[in-house]
């Protein structure tokens, strides 16, 4: 299937990118990188606007982050309440919401294009810890135009390498993603350490 | 082992493998990039016939011409699993006929491209 997608992109230009990358933001796994770069190496062959390309990727992706938003806030509390309960376990939701408070912003910035496999997942849990709504959209609009911007700009300067720079790209986001994982876990493992034992 | 210590020796492992994973992968991106002039750009069923052009710097007429057909004006971006169903040809053939015309047109290595 990423092969008609690709296609489709190369072939009808910013109209396939906008509902290509706003079906990925609910949480479809589609090539989103790869159809960014090769975006931005149309731009470089005159196929497509820049500005065109920056507009359609980004206001794409940020009505698909609202969508999952919006399913994480009406149908996520009740969902967590039922598995939870299956497990025998009960879920603070205020606890959730008051972490993804302290953490949110950022978080939601990085998700967007950083760790952008993320994303989907990030709509879905700030929609369901109750992670107000004009906050969300703001670190989301900021994010995704962050990432529309930078890897088209990649896709047009590199614009001969598309599946070498992808590649690239994709080695560097798991690398950044595990350092994420290695600070996060020094610094619980530092934490873990302190506390005197029981 | 207490409880505690299990703990420490499991947040202890899933670091290591995180440090451990941030060198691999970081290494990989570099090796890549380090590479990213030096080959060529695959030819995929999904790309247009422009776009191979530019990746190989070779004049799209003249890869229109290898597999014969002639574009549409002004831009003709179907793919080549298009244009093979249109010609009526497997995708691993025309693909073949591109590469040719490519090598064809940027000559044999180390001399003068035609």
């Amino acid at each position: 299937m990423n092969d008609q997608l690709l296609a489709a992109v190369s072939q009808y230009g910013a109209p396939a990118l906008f509902g290509i990358v706003a079906i990925a933001a609910i949480g479809v796994p589609l090539p989103v990188t790869l159809l960014l770069i090769l975006a931005g190496s149309m731009v470089s062959q005159g196929a497509m606007d820049i500005w065109g390309a920056i507009a359609a990727a980004g206001v794409g992706s940020i009505l698909g982050d609202q969508a999952g938003y919006a399913i994480g806030r009406w149908g996520g509390p009740a969902l967590v309440k039922r598995v939870s309960s299956r497990f025998g376990k009960r879920v603070d939701l205020a606890a959730i919401e008051a972490k993804t408070q302290a953490w949110g912003g950022p978080g939601i910035f990085v998700t967007r294009w950083i760790l952008g496999a993320l994303g989907p997942w990030m709509n879905l849990a700030s929609g369901t810890a109750g992670y107000p709504w004009h906050q969300f959209l703001f670190w989301d609009v900021l994010g995704e135009m962050t990432g529309a911007a930078v890897y088209i700009s990649l896709g047009r300067f590199f614009s001969d390498r598309v599946i070498a720079l992808e590649g690239v790209l994709g080695d560097l986001s798991w690398a950044i993603a595990a350092l994420v994982a290695a600070i996060f876990l020094g610094w619980r493992l530092l934490v873990y350490l302190r506390r005197a034992p029981k | 082992m207490g409880k505690r210590w299990q703990t420490i020796v499991a947040i202890t492992l899933a670091l290591v493998l995180a440090i451990l994973g941030t060198f691999l992968f970081a290494y990989r991106a570099g090796r890549r990039a380090r590479r990213l002039h030096a080959e060529n750009e695959p030819i995929r069923a999904w790309m247009s016939v422009p776009f191979i052009a530019h990746t190989h710097h070779v004049p799209a007429a003249t890869l229109f011409q290898a597999i014969g057909v002639t574009p549409r004006q002004p831009h003709d971006r179907r793919s080549i699993r298009h244009l093979a169903h249109e010609l009526n040809k497997p995708v691993p053939e025309l693909i073949a006929q591109l590469q040719h015309a490519i090598d064809a047109a940027k000559g044999p290595p180390g001399g003068s491209a035609r």
